[in-house]
């Protein structure tokens, strides 16, 4: 039996930051500091997120010489639509088989 | 200082890469790299411990899985991997049940290795079927907002009461009541239950049952529950900062210096007390199957923590009481929880299990519960805010 889930809040608040950055790249530390959700929240709903298929994950090289490359994530097309119908209200079934994540830790 | 801050952070933040499983592996490195783009080092350090955290639990969801899979539910398919263990992890209750079995499980293999009567096997495994059923039968209840919580509390406080008047005593202390052929102690049933209701819901009805159930921990005397107590109301306290819950504090303060005044002169019990070390002496497995039981124990509070803050109190309440039952077993003749002999354990375990928040949501769901509040003020950020940010 598939079960309806309700999405956690900063489940939510991550899928609408995602959401407004659009098909632009986001960062850990930048979504962190956006949305006050904690890195140990945030790193597994991304994880969540991916192996769901509503984030793309890539490896960036650094803009300037000497930093580290970064990872960053973008909503997939899925991720996107989860985001809009969280975004006009709790829709169980549109939540279907994703896990409410937790909040700050 | 600042040097010696960014390399804690950069440490910790190695850490977690390793620590990470095996199926989130292409996210090694993810958490580490992004330490480089923080600016101040205490942020840097906030960011690094956070993300320490994230991969021990992500760690132990994996870990489970793999040994629920390998040895308790051999049947479970294959789909059971690391997305579904991590979503076991935001619900306390199932993975209580899940974790009080397989301490109670370890707990029997110590005992079959030591050599311990078939009947004390029979009791734990009696307890653990009692126990399981009741949490059938809370889970109900458990998902509402708890509106009788605080008689119950009460009701709860009478039996402790009760037991330290006219319970059975030994070497001066009165915490057993004869069931049967059994010696159930009261304290380790009620006192764990009392505080999972209490911290869901700190009102005044409750706040007079703890009050009670000091003055009976004092009473009995039962220095290591009157701990569990004390304990379990600090880290509500902590929590929820409330005056109640600090009334509380104070009176389950002093229950527990009471009972340093008279010399607790038990002696140990052979498969109950002191197993944690003399399990070693069995076979060094014994051992570990004892600390493995103990610590399954504390796994679905830790778990959760990062995933429920608005059941925090609660979460923080069970894990300080179990987790000062298990020091007090470490540290005097008191009864080792789950993994000893003792169906009075099991049973508080699981049916404190049984009170903790269920499903994700069902917090949000309940809205105006007192603990909702609570863990609100804990809230970083409001959803409104966010809802109003245009999706792209």
């Amino acid at each position: 039996m598939v079960r309806k889930r309700a999405l956690s809040d900063p489940a939510r608040a991550l899928l609408a930051a995602l959401a407004a950055a659009g098909r632009e790249w986001s960062y850990g530390y930048e979504l962190a500091s956006l949305t006050g959700i904690r890195s140990g929240t945030l790193y597994p709903l991304l994880i969540r997120l991916e192996a769901q298929g509503y984030l793309d994950a890539e490896w960036q090289q650094p803009a300037a010489a000497g930093r580290p490359p970064r990872h960053a994530y973008r909503l997939t097309a899925a991720g996107r639509r989860l985001a809009l119908a969280e975004a006009a209200g709790p829709d169980p079934a549109a939540a279907r088989g994703w896990s409410a994540g937790g909040a700050a830790s | 200082m600042s040097g010696l801050a960014r390399r804690l952070a950069s440490a910790l933040a190695a850490s977690a890469s390793r620590l990470l499983p095996r199926a989130a592996s292409g996210w090694s490195g993810a958490m580490e790299r992004e330490l480089a783009e923080i600016p101040d080092d205490p942020s840097a350090l906030r960011f690094a411990a956070g993300c320490l955290r994230a991969a021990a639990g992500l760690a132990i969801a994996a870990w489970l899985s793999a040994a629920a899979r390998a040895l308790a539910f051999p049947f479970l398919p294959s789909s059971w991997s690391f997305p579904a263990m991590t979503r076991l992890a935001d619900r306390p209750r199932l993975l209580g049940l899940a974790c009080g079995a397989a301490a109670v499980a370890l707990g029997l293999a110590y005992m079959v290795a030591a050599g311990a009567p078939s009947r004390y096997l029979l009791v734990n495994l009696g307890a653990l079927v009692l126990g399981a059923s009741a949490w059938l039968a809370l889970g109900r209840w458990s998902t509402s907002s708890l509106p009788a919580a605080g008689p119950a509390v009460v009701a709860l406080a009478v039996p402790l009461l009760l037991t330290a008047l006219f319970g059975v005593a030994v070497e001066g202390a009165s915490r057993w009541v004869s069931v049967g052929p059994l010696s159930v102690q009261v304290s380790l049933i009620v006192v764990p239950v009392m505080l999972v209701l209490y911290s869901r819901r700190p009102d005044a009805v409750g706040t007079a049952g703890i009050l009670v159930a000091a003055l009976a921990l004092a009473l009995q005397p039962d220095r290591a529950m009157a701990g569990a107590l004390l304990a379990g109301l600090l880290a509500l306290a902590a929590a929820t900062r409330r005056g109640l819950a600090l009334l509380a504090v104070a009176a389950s303060a002093l229950a527990f210096g009471w009972t340093w005044l008279a010399p607790d002169r038990l002696t140990a019990a052979a498969f109950v007390d002191r197993i944690l070390y003399s399990a070693f002496d069995v076979h060094p497995l014994a051992g570990l199957a004892v600390l493995l039981g103990a610590a399954a124990m504390l796994v679905p509070a830790a778990a959760a923590l990062s995933k429920r803050p608005g059941d925090r109190a609660a979460l923080l309440a069970f894990a300080a009481c179990w987790s000062a039952a298990i020091a007090a077993a470490a540290l005097g003749n008191y009864p080792t929880p789950l993994v000893g002999y003792g169906g009075s354990a099991v049973l508080g375990y699981l049916l404190s299990v049984s009170l903790l928040p269920g499903r994700p949501g069902e917090a949000a769901r309940r809205g105006a519960s007192a603990t909702a509040e609570a863990g609100a003020a804990g809230a970083e950020r409001p959803m409104s805010e966010l809802r109003a940010a245009p999706l792209g």
